[in-house]
């Protein structure tokens, strides 16, 4: 039989089939379906999302792609933690900042665009430098940052809180990529014990914007799975990200007895 | 949506239990009894009916 007879066939038969009536649309179920239909998302995992706080400290090159994909995910309440404002060198890398925002507080600048990506999450704005006092009663915090310093502040924060981390950093090509249940897998004072003496900075070293993205996401994508329990989360290990090669390596680590900030 | 709309009904049920979905002609009619198969579920159909015993 020809392939035109075929259709002609398969279309009379589906057409002999009333067409069944077409339910009332859901808002919530369209614009979360994508990830609702993954065989390994479910509405429970959607749930625990709906009803999670999240800290997004700094709201720059990490911060935008994470906050985007978390916001656009359907988390119930984002923090979003930035004591800068928008510049004219951030917006090759930082999404959420437009031309228009220059001068704006970043903080704000991404609540305001977080709103537009989806109305039904609570995104609040804090326009300051992280202090350890804001990691109380979030479920999850996503380190975004770009100092040694704050780093290891946020860690020893989470560490004593007991609230999970995911970690991250980006400068030129390369990246990492690290998420902690705390007093049950390695920290990040773990796997560095110090910082390092000379490590540059984005503004010294560089950074392609795709690699930040690259980067966030990959942090984004933790984040997620911790807040769903979805199985697989990047414990006791970090991921090392070489995006001129490119290469990924994966590193296992384990908790240190004499960590200071994790250790019993 | 249809197969996401079976989908959640899925989670809802306990293993061994039956749910009949009424689909259109056409893109649900093939999409929901392949995915729940994929998914693992016991699946028949009847003209319209899809037939799914949840795994």
């Amino acid at each position: 039989m020809s392939s035109d007879r075929r259709a002609f066939f398969k279309n009379l038969a589906a057409a002999a089939i009333p067409a069944a009536p077409e339910p009332e649309p859901d808002p919530w179920l369209e614009r979360y379906s994508r990830q609702l239909v993954l065989p390994e998302w479910s509405e429970a995992a959607q749930r625990a999302l709906q009803d999670a706080s999240v800290l997004v400290v700094g709201a720059g090159a990490l911060g935008s792609p994470v906050a985007t994909y978390l916001a656009g995910a359907g988390v119930g309440r984002l923090g979003i933690v930035d004591d800068g404002e928008v510049e004219l060198s951030n917006l090759h890398r930082q999404h959420l900042h437009f031309t228009p925002d220059l001068g704006v507080p970043k903080a704000q600048s991404a609540v305001a665009k977080l709103g537009f990506l989806n109305p039904d999450i609570v995104v609040e704005p804090y326009q300051a430098a992280f202090a350890p006092e804001m990691v109380a009663g979030q479920d999850l915090v996503v380190d975004c940052t770009d100092s040694f310093e704050t780093r290891y502040a946020i860690n020893g924060a989470c560490c004593e809180a007991g609230v999970p981390l995911v970690e991250g950093g980006v400068v030129g090509l390369s990246g990492l990529v690290m998420a902690i249940r705390p007093r049950e897998t390695a920290c990040y004072r773990c796997a560095f014990p110090t910082a390092p003496r000379d490590a540059p900075s984005c503004a010294e070293a560089g950074v392609l914007g795709p690699a930040a993205g690259v980067v966030g996401s990959l942090m984004a994508n933790e984040a997620l799975k911790l807040l769903a329990g979805l199985p697989g989360a990047l414990t006791d290990a970090f991921l090392q990200i070489d995006l001129a090669t490119p290469a990924f390596l994966h590193v296992a680590i384990r908790r240190r007895d004499d960590c200071p900030d994790c250790s019993p | 949506m249809t197969w996401v709309r079976t989908k959640l009904e899925l989670e809802r049920m306990a293993p061994g239990e039956a749910l009949q979905v009424r689909c259109s002609p056409g893109e649900a009619l093939e999409n929901v009894p392949r995915s729940a198969a994929e998914a693992g579920h016991d699946v028949r159909v009847d003209g319209a009916i899809v037939r799914i015993v949840r795994r």
